[in-house]
């Protein structure tokens, strides 16, 4: 059981080298999409005796994360009419070293972090700090609106992924409320970047400086 | 009767003066009059002997039972408000018309009646956190009177200056009484002396008022504020309002136990501040700048007075406390009533020539009499005169004061020095309103706009006439007006409760009715001598110059050039000038200015400081969301690195 799950969070965390890497926006985002996906499945490999509760959450994870938030970014990235993230704030072999390093880093704190012996053996908390950190480096290294919310979204994953930690007393309504919560705010990101185009004609958000006042 | 229906009818009849002034003149001065005759009563009763009056409140403001209390000390201060709040009024009838300034008129006579209900309600109610309120909403009406004329850019700048500085002070009491209610477990206030916990809190009250008293060194916003506020508004912020800050000092050291190191420290700020005060009040060439200063030495020489009541208590209630005490207190009506009449003088000088500045000024002598003469028995009240009340409650201080230094204490070592510097800073006040008065009213006018002057109205006079009465009464008949002045004592400290009167203050008043009999006999023997004989004019010595004009007499720079010379060390005089080069000289000229010194060489240099820090630091602040997400992860990763050393450490 555990090596299934490490299996899928190791993918995970993969899966977020290839976000820092790709400079084309559909591969950043099928790369979030097919987190998502992974992340989704996970809590049918932890519950041991899942009942129709942890389905219906699995299904609205990976229906959400994997398929409805990618389609909405596509569009998104359809309508501003923009393909490539262009001069990134950090490079792309800098962000993938970064982001390597975060990750041996991430195992290497999770070690020094006073865990329950039944997660000490798993990838959970490693996997959950490299993810956050990837997110922090996407948001703090790319221009473009929409590579920022896929950095809010792979953050968003390293967040959920701690949650799983704690699958067994907290209810998994509460992951079902965050999702939601998620969705929204893309929904808002979604119209925001919409805005931000037309009035900028650019989604660099390098130009929202002239609002700070 | 009880003070309750009366303060009742004043706190209405102010609360309709608001909204009447907006409109109706006439009435807003009626409500105003009946408001001030009747917190007078008020205030008559406890000082007459009556008990001290409480009330409290059946509804609670703000989860607080309203409790009012009206007892001595804050009748001496409710006193000071009904007469100078009616005189102010009067006053502002003519000198603030609406003929004259019909925009800021009526906003003028509501924020008067807004700033004199307020005064009556911090020195009444009796309860933290509605004393606060009253505090803070008597700040701001005094922040709207001081900008009226809000077209001037000197106005608004003084304004600023007044409300930075008063919330400055406002900090400190919400400090004091949060802790007080903290440590009592009451927001209602009163004589808590046994308990010892409260003492540090003293230092509290000692900033948080003593920004509004304008104590020297906190007194950074009265100069400007008082220059440029309208005159019967300067008249009342340094007759009155000031005093709050002096109500709020006396109250709480009588309330509080106080340390040993307040007593030590208020005499010695009152005692600096009078002679450092007055030094600056010398060396300034406009006229409500020097007033201003002056009233910086007043609450100088009444800090003495209180500090010397402090140090006498902490030393087993020395009697010499007393007087030191008495002498303060009565200090505050006396420098409210000249102070008073020394700024509706100056107002009406303003009124009549359009300067406040002395070098433009003279021989007003001649066309504003009236004006003259209440301004220079202002003067010589300010001065410490005989026969006038300044000269009676600076006596009853220096009483406290020699007792204190002939009785050997501790205490003595304050005592010698606090009275040479009081006995200086009387010389130096003697000698600024010397050139006040001399620059204003005598010689030949140095001006078109002096030679233009035109004496000012009745409603103008008319306050005047009875502000000066009260200095020649007060200073004449001492013996009335001490059974007040030791109830209000008795109410500081219920130890020296005793009604009997030092035997000086009956000789002096009958020394000063003797000289004031002096002074009338010589007067009116020198007038009947130049009726009978008739008066010679003939030119002054005049240097030998052909044609001497009018600007060549001394001007106030020159006056006071000298004697500020000796303070250059503290008032750091700004001098620009060129001296007369060759046989003949093309032009030259000589701009003494003194700044003020704590202003400009403490608070700018440290406010520039804090501005170049907080720009600097603001540049973290670009708008730059990547960034701020750095900061975020860059915090998130200190935290880590504490949380990892926890855990090997």
């Amino acid at each position: 059981m555990n090596n299934y799950l490490n299996l899928l969070i190791g993918l995970a965390m993969g899966l977020n080298l290839i976000a820092l890497g790709s400079s084309r926006l559909p591969s950043l985002i099928r790369a979030v999409s097919a987190q998502g996906i992974v992340l989704g499945l996970m809590p049918l490999l932890l519950e041991h005796h899942p009942d129709w509760r942890v389905l219906v959450v699995v299904v609205a994870t990976v229906a959400g994360k994997g398929f409805v938030i990618p389609w909405l970014l596509r569009r998104a990235m359809r309508a501003a009419t923009i393909e490539r993230e262009l001069n990134p704030l950090v490079g792309f072999v800098p962000s993938l070293l970064l982001g390597a390093g975060g990750t041996i880093a991430a195992v290497a704190f999770a070690r020094l972090l006073p865990l329950l012996p039944e997660h000490a053996g798993s990838l959970l908390v490693p996997g959950a700090l490299a993810s956050v950190l990837t997110g922090f480096i996407l948001l703090i290294g790319r221009v473009k609106a929409i590579s920022q919310v896929c950095g809010y979204l792979i953050l968003e994953n390293g967040i959920y992924l701690f949650g799983l930690l704690l699958i067994r007393s907290t209810p998994l309504l509460v992951e079902a409320g965050v999702l939601l919560d998620l969705t929204v705010g893309v929904f808002v990101i979604g119209i925001i970047v919409d805005r931000i185009q037309r009035a900028f004609d650019s989604l660099d958000t390098r130009k929202l400086t002239v609002l700070r006042e | 009767m009880t003070p309750g229906p009366l303060l009742l009818t004043a706190i209405v009849a102010l609360a309709a003066a608001i909204v009447a002034g907006l409109r109706w003149p006439r009435a807003w001065l009626g409500l105003n009059l009946l408001a001030s005759a009747a917190a007078f009563g008020a205030a008559l009763s406890p000082l007459l002997g009556g008990p001290a009056w409480e009330w409290f409140g059946t509804v609670t403001v703000g989860g607080e039972t309203p409790h009012l209390r009206v007892d001595a000390v804050s009748g001496i201060f409710l006193v000071l408000i009904a007469v100078v709040g009616a005189a102010g009024a009067g006053y502002s009838r003519e000198y603030w018309s609406d003929g004259l300034h019909p925009a800021s008129a009526p906003r003028s006579r509501g924020w008067w009646s807004g700033l004199v209900l307020c005064m009556v309600l911090v020195t009444t109610v009796s309860n933290g956190l509605h004393f606060l309120i009253a505090w803070e909403a008597f700040a701001v009406c005094g922040y709207f009177l001081i900008t009226l004329e809000r077209k001037r850019p000197a106005a608004r700048a003084a304004g600023w200056l007044y409300l930075v500085a008063s919330h400055a002070g406002t900090l400190g009491l919400f400090a004091f009484f949060s802790l007080l209610a903290a440590r009592t477990g009451s927001w209602d206030l009163g004589p808590m002396r046994e308990n010892a916990d409260l003492a540090p809190l003293v230092w509290l009250v000692l900033f948080g008022f003593g920004v509004k008293a304008g104590v020297f060194g906190l007194h950074i916003w009265l100069p400007s504020a008082h220059a440029n506020a309208p005159s019967h508004v300067s008249a009342i912020m340094s007759g009155v309002a000031i005093k709050m800050g002096i109500f709020g000092i006396v109250r709480f050291s009588g309330w509080l136990p106080t340390p040993t190191a307040a007593g030590w420290l208020v005499t010695g700020l009152g005692a600096t501040g009078a002679l450092l005060g007055i030094a600056f009040a010398f060396a300034q060439d406009d006229l409500k700048r020097l007033l201003a200063y002056c009233s910086v030495e007043n609450i100088g020489i009444i800090l003495m007075g209180v500090g010397g009541a402090m140090l006498a208590v902490s030393q087993g209630d020395a009697g010499w406390g007393r007087l030191a005490l008495a002498g303060a207190l009565l200090h505050v009506w006396n420098h409210g009533a000249f102070k008073t009449l020394l700024f509706l003088g100056a107002g009406s000088v303003l009124h009549g020539t359009g300067t406040r500045r002395m070098s433009r000024l003279g021989g007003l002598w001649r066309v504003m009499p009236w004006t003259a003469g209440f301004f220079l028995l202002g003067a010589l009240a300010v001065a410490g005169l005989p026969p006038l009340n300044g000269f009676v409650s600076e006596w009853l201080v220096y009483l406290g004061f020699f007792d204190a230094v002939t009785a050997k204490g501790t205490s003595a070592w304050v005592a010698m020095p606090a009275v040479l510097m009081l006995a200086l800073a009387g010389a130096l006040a003697l000698a600024s309103f010397a050139k006040a008065g001399g620059m204003i009213f005598l010689g030949a006018p140095r001006t078109p706009a002096a030679a233009r002057a035109h004496e000012c109205g009745r409603w103008m006079r008319g306050p005047m006439l009875g502000l000066a009465a009260i200095c020649l009464l007060i200073g004449l008949v001492p013996v009335l007006f001490w059974p007040m002045v030791a109830r209000a004592v008795g109410a500081w400290h219920p130890a020296w409760n005793t009604m009997e009167a030092p035997a000086p203050i009956a000789t002096l008043g009958s020394v000063q009715a003797a000289l004031a009999g002096v002074i009338v006999v010589v007067a009116a023997g020198l007038w009947w001598r130049t009726r009978a004989n008739g008066l010679r004019r003939a030119l002054t010595w005049d240097c030998g110059y052909a044609t001497p004009t009018a600007r060549m007499q001394y001007s106030s720079g020159s006056f006071a050039g000298i004697g500020s010379g000796w303070f250059s060390l503290v008032l750091r005089p700004v001098r620009h000038w060129r001296r007369p080069r060759g046989v003949l000289p093309a032009g030259a000229f000589r701009l003494d200015r003194v700044p003020d010194v704590v202003l400009a060489r403490v608070l700018t240099p440290m406010s520039d400081l804090i501005l170049r820090c907080s720009t600097a630091v603001r540049r973290l602040q670009h708008g730059r969301l990547q960034d701020y997400i750095l900061y975020v992860v860059a915090g998130l990763a200190v935290m880590a690195v504490l949380v990892s050393m926890g855990g090997v450490l």
